[in-house]
Formats: structure tokens, sequence, C-alpha cells
């Protein structure tokens, strides 16, 4: 018998501007309750049924949705016990199991399953599904272990699924205020697991661990004062028994950082400022106080190697974005890949993609810890499609650069000499009235949005790219704490004009070299995921998912999913059965089709693997 | 009483003849009829305004369109300025404050720009 307590809050969760939007969203209450909740033989479930009255407010700035929590009491799961610092460290090689957002700390999302192939893969059917209920973009990874698929949505609505069937277990809403500072849309791209908790960032900067199977709080911590520039969208990395987290604030002026919080008290163990303070090495690459208000957010996941009790780290672009006049210098960690040591974070060594960054080429997509061949010699590698364009191998011991490649198909920007810094184009800088089309635009290139995926046996990085050149316009830009601070943008976008295209394009990890392109009339904004089988799945921003041919790029199934494909495929297995999961829903709104999302798990139809 | 009608006249002459000058022009209007103050409040409508929050065209994304005839907290220069000097509470509008670098005349600039831009409003 399913036992659940309900409590409800009513709190304002639709960040607004200027004036804000208006949405009526009353027919979305906590009366609607979980299924089977309804029968609960036990009265004593419905408690704290404490609806806070709605305070006043300014119904022309608010949208409201309420918020609730429905903890589960009742004996879920399939008995694994806690998540061990050993479970988490052997990544997909259990295919019951995803524990991390890039399936393994080298974040390959590369699943063991061979049952999921080229010759199968027309035999995918809808398992079962589930709405998110709420708008903006889905773009989470799931979690799945023990039995139990634990799905974060965009607004930090967190819930945990029977992964077989879909049953709801139990739903956290995340109350958040009003003034969420925000960039680019209400994300959430999922949760991280260690032990008994589920561990998850909010837009309003918190840091907050859940009984993974209650659901109840164990411990909320803020990370920082979420109204000064900061949220926190990305998945935590779980090393050891820490929980690491980025921040996102590089249009708001924050100074970056990311921390590491002790997993079972929420206390902060380390932190790690991008941008180094005064007397610090690195601070004299920022023009006066500039440092101060610069940027470098963290808010992509990092990756773990446990042979040097590394974890490696990116940033993203320093701020003002396009105006910096007012930091002349290299702006170092901007855009930067950072090497810490992961007991204390003390910086081993850093590499900088793109030095005074101009473009918002935050340099922070998907990092694969990947062993290549350069050059005759196997080398311990990291590489990387850097949302400037190009494709980095570097040596993940030392930071050694080692070579990179252009991926994109238009780039124009810069050049890179034989250390991999680049020479940038002067007719490439951003310009008051600017009259030169610049690639990668502001959004890549890939983007830390959304994973790549890599399969080992084939040496290849499967990557999703954006081809959408701009014009970068340049004005004067004015800081007060908490403000956008941007400094200009992008202008005559390919997206207007409606030439604008995407490829998922695989790349030679050893090379460089582009083996094939999977192209699409839109840039491709989803994840991917690979299988051992010799697949590799994500989705467009008109809602098909698919499937393609890991060797060749060859499209071998697709499914109409409705919205826009944003998140980051998982594949799985329950009771040796073969479970593909793919969140659906976009905030464009640039097309008919309404937001909101939706979570689509497909099954291998039955004596067909 | 005679000196009082005498007065009374004079009044409304002057009134009378005031109606007929035309107003002086309000600072907003002054900026607008200067180039270099419509380009500077441009640009620091292009640094400071437009990145995510305000856009230059109806685009369907989350940044509020200033062009059009809506406004929501007042429609007169004056609401503007005040707007954006205070903020809006429980939103991402942050006030300005005194923080523009050349102080009012920047924020006066500014409007300059919106209106010199601004749709026809019937």
């Amino acid at each position: 018998m399913h036992k659940y307590v309900k409590k409800t809050l009513y709190w304002l969760i639709v960040p607004l501007l200027f004036g804000g939007l208006i949405t009526a969203c009353s027919d979305q209450t906590t009366d609607s309750v979980p299924p089977d909740a309804a029968n609960s033989t036990d009265p004593g479930q419905a408690v704290a049924d404490a609806e806070a009255a709605e305070p006043e407010v300014d119904a022309e700035l608010m949208a409201r949705q309420p918020t609730s929590h429905w903890i589960n009491d009742r004996p879920i799961g399939d008995g694994d016990g806690p998540v061990t610092v050993e479970e988490l460290a052997s990544g997909t090689s259990n295919p019951e199991r995803w524990l991390h957002y890039g399936g393994d700390y080298r974040n390959f999302r590369h699943s063991p399953v061979e049952a999921l192939n080229p010759e199968s893969i027309e035999n995918l059917q809808v398992a079962w599904s589930f709405p998110t209920g709420t708008e903006g973009q889905f773009a989470m990874s799931p979690i799945v272990y023990d039995g139990i698929m634990y799905m974060a949505t965009s607004y930090n609505h967190l819930m945990a699924l029977d992964a077989q069937t879909g049953e709801l277990f139990w739903r956290y809403d995340h109350p958040q205020p009003d003034d969420l500072r925000l960039c680019c849309g209400p994300a959430n791209r999922g949760a991280a697991i260690h032990g008994d908790s589920i561990i998850m960032g909010t837009l309003d900067a918190h840091l907050l661990a859940l009984d993974r199977l209650t659901g109840e709080i164990l411990w909320d911590v803020e990370i920082e004062e979420y109204s000064h520039g900061f949220s926190s969208t990305a998945a935590p990395l779980i090393v050891k028994d820490m929980a690491i987290i980025g921040v996102g604030g590089g249009e708001y002026g924050v100074r970056g950082f990311f921390d590491a919080y002790n997993v079972n008290t929420g206390e902060r163990v380390w932190r790690v400022y991008t941008i180094p303070g005064e007397g610090e090495p690195g601070n004299e690459t920022w023009a006066g106080d500039s440092w101060q208000t610069g940027g470098a957010p963290t808010w992509s996941v990092g990756a773990f190697d446990a042979s040097t009790n590394t974890v490696f780290w990116t940033t993203g672009n320093p701020a003002p974005d396009w105006n910096g006049d007012d930091r002349a210098g290299d702006n170092l960690y901007s855009d930067s890949l950072l090497a810490v040591d992961a007991d204390t974070g003390e910086l081993k060594w850093h590499f900088q993609f793109t030095p005074h960054d101009v473009w918002d080429y935050d340099g922070n997509t998907t990092i694969f810890l990947a062993d290549i061949q350069f050059e005759g010699q196997e080398r311990q590698a990291l590489v990387q499609a850097n949302r400037n364009g190009y494709f980095y191998m570097l040596d993940r011991v030392t930071g050694e650069y080692l070579h990179a490649t252009q991926y994109v198909e238009q780039l124009n920007w810069a050049t890179l000499d034989e250390n991999g810094r680049p020479v940038p184009n002067p007719e490439a800088f951003p310009q008051t009235n600017p009259d030169y089309r610049v690639c990668p635009g502001l959004s890549g290139g890939m983007n830390g949005a959304w994973a790549g995926a890599l399969n080992p046996d084939l040496g290849l990085a499967f990557i999703p790219v954006v081809e959408n050149c701009m014009k970068f316009r340049k004005g004067i830009s004015v800081y007060v704490q908490g403000q956008s601070f941007t400094g200009g943008g992008g202008i005559d976008t390919d997206a207007s004009a409606d030439t604008d295209y995407g490829h998922l394009s695989a790349i030679d990890i050893n090379t460089g070299e582009i083996r094939w392109r999977y192209m699409d009339e839109d840039p491709l904004k989803a994840g991917v995921v690979s299988t051992q089988g010799g697949v590799v799945i994500s989705g467009n921003q008109k809602g098909k998912i698919f499937g393609l041919d890991a060797e060749t790029g060859e499209e071998l199934w697709t499914f109409n999913a409705g919205g826009g494909i944003r998140s980051q495929p998982i594949v799985y297995q329950q009771n040796g059965e073969t479970y593909l999961a793919v969140g659906a829903g976009d905030r464009s709104r640039t097309s008919a089709v309404p937001q909101g999302g939706q979570l689509f798990v497909f099954r291998l139809r039955e004596g067909q693997y | 009483m005679r000196a009082g009608l005498c007065a009374g006249l004079l009044m409304s002459a002057l009134v009378a003849c005031g109606e007929n000058e035309p107003p002086a022009p309000s600072i907003v209007e002054t900026y607008m009829a200067d180039p270099a103050a419509v380009d500077r409040g441009e640009a620091l409508f292009v640094g400071t305004c437009a990145g995510y929050c305000h856009s230059f065209e109806r685009d369907n994304t989350d940044a509020l369109y200033l062009f059009d005839c809506e406004w929501k907290h007042g429609d007169g220069d004056q609401d503007i300025f005040n707007t954006v000097i205070a903020g809006i509470p429980n939103t991402r509008m942050v006030g300005f404050g005194d923080n523009f670098p050349e102080g009012e005349a920047d924020l006066w600039k500014i409007i300059a720009f919106l209106r010199t831009n601004q749709e026809s409003c019937a």
C-alpha cells in the first residue's frame, strides 16, 4: 500500500524579466495526487495539509505554480542498499545502473548493453511515459539505481519512478523565488547519487540531499546568494564522499567557483575560485578590479581520474561577455580546463582554450578522459569538442597541449598556434556596428548544456553541433550586483535568417578527423548515448528521437516525441530487458509546439534481442 | 473692484499667451534631437540591457521587447526612468540606482534611444 505524506507549499517560481509574463497556472494544484495515493487506507498519510495562504503578489508580475513534496514510506527498490564509492567508480559496468550524468567518471555515456544494436533498435517500443508538469527545457540525464529512476525537471522538480513501469514513488518540487538569476531558461540537467542520498543543485543556488527511498530532505545548503547572480543547473559529480557542484552566473558578473560538499553533512570541504584573487598567480591577467566581476562560471559537469586523484572542471566565459575593454588580459581561468587535487581542490594545472574571450565561448563542453594514440604513443588524454569550434586533445596528467582540429563546418574567429593558443581574426571582434559574420556563433559549436558520448572501441566521440554564425555587437556595460552584465550580444544570426543547421558528428579521438556527420535542418541541442551494441541515440529540436549506426551514422530508427529534445538519453537494463530513456520538451517559443516536458522510456520488444 | 478685474484680465491674457507658446522640450526630446546622445543610449542599451533581458526584435524569447507600446510600469519617460533606477521587486530587473557612468544623463539617453526607435502607437 502506498503511503504518501503530503506537504504543500505555495511558492512563486517563474522568473520574470522587466515586467514579466502573465501565466495562469491555477489549474495545477496540489489537490492532484500521485497514482494510488487517493486509495491509501492510512488516514494519517494525508497529514500536514498545510497549504500556506498565498501571499499578496502583483498579478502582473507573477506566474504562480504550486509546489509540493510527496514523501514515500513504503518499501521500494530491489534492496540493493546504499550506493558505494566502488560502485560509483565502476561507472556503467553494471547495465542495470546509470549512476553519473556522464555515465562514468570519464563522461563516455557509453552503455555496455550489446542488446541495443543496429539490428535490434527497430524493435524499440514505448514502455511507459511520464510528464514533468513543468515548462522550460527538459534537460536532465536520469539516474537509475536499485530499480528506481530519479528524474529531475526544469524548476527543480525531482521524482523517483519505478524504472520498469514509471510508477511514481515520491516527488519533491523545490520552492523557488520569483527573481531567479537565469540567462537561459530554468534548466536542471540531473541529480547525483551517493549512499542513500539523491543530491541536486537548484536554480536558487542551493545544494540539497534527499533520502533516495523516501524523498525526505536530509540537508539543504546555500551554495551562494542567488540574487547576486548565482544559479546551479548541472548535475553534481560525486567523488569519494564529496558532491562537487559548479555555478552559473557568467552573464551576471559573478566571480566563479566550484565547490565540494560532504555528502553526509552538506558541509563544504573546499572551494576553488576560477578567478585568482589579489596576489594569486593569474590575477594579473585581469585589468584593474575587473577580476571581481569577471564571470568564469562552472555550470557543467567535470570528470575524475582516480589514478591521479584529479578532478577536472571547466569554466565559462569572462564577464562582460562581449565587451572585453575593461578586462584587458587573458582573463584566467575563464574558458579553461582546471585540474585540481580531489581532496583539497589545489590547482595542479590549467589549460585555457579561449584567452580574453569576447564571443561567449564557454569552455565547458563534455570532457572525455580517453586514452588515445598520438604520434605513435599511447597517451592518457582528455579530449573535448570545445564551444569555440576546435576539438582539443590534451595530456590529462600534465596538461600538455597535443593537438586540435576544427570539428564545426564553419569557423573563422581564429586559427591556433603550435601551442593551441588562438590567433584571433581581427575582423571577428565585436563591433559597435558589426558587419562581419563570425563562426561559430555564441552557442557554439557544441554547448555545455548537452553532453556528447564516446565509444572507446570505435575511438569515436559523438558530438551534437550547432552551426549558427552571427555578428557580434559591442556596447557599454554597467555593472550592478545581480543585474545582467553582458556588454553586447549576437545579431543577424543565421537562425534569424533560417539558415542555421546542425549535425551529430563522429570524431576520431586519435586524430580529430570527422568520420561521419548526421545532418539536421536545425542545430542539435540534445545529449547523446552510445551502446556497446553499436548504436548512437540523440534527438532534434523538432522532437525526433533518432538512433544511428555508430560506425556509419546511418539512421536506423526514429520516434516522434512531439517536444524538442534537449535531454541526455540513457540506456539501462532491468531484469534482462533493455530500456532507453529520453526526455522531450524544450523552452523554444519559436515554434507552435507547446512547452511541457515528457519522459519517454522505450523497451526492446520481447524476443527481439 | 476695477483693479481686481484688470488683474484678472491680465492673468487670463498671460495664460492664453502661454498656451500659444510651444512647451520647452523635455530632456528626452532634447537628447532625441542629438544623434550623439541617441548613439550613447543605444550603446548602453546594447551593452547593458540587450544581452539576454531585452530584445531588438519580437523574437519569442524570454527577452522582453521594449520598442512596442506596452509598458507595464508606466509609459511616461519619468515612469521608465523611475523603473530603471528603482527596479521591479521580485523580478530580475534590479534597479541601476546611480551606477550609470555618466549619471542620470545616461539613462535619459537610453530612453531617448528607445523613443527614437519606438513603434508607432495608435
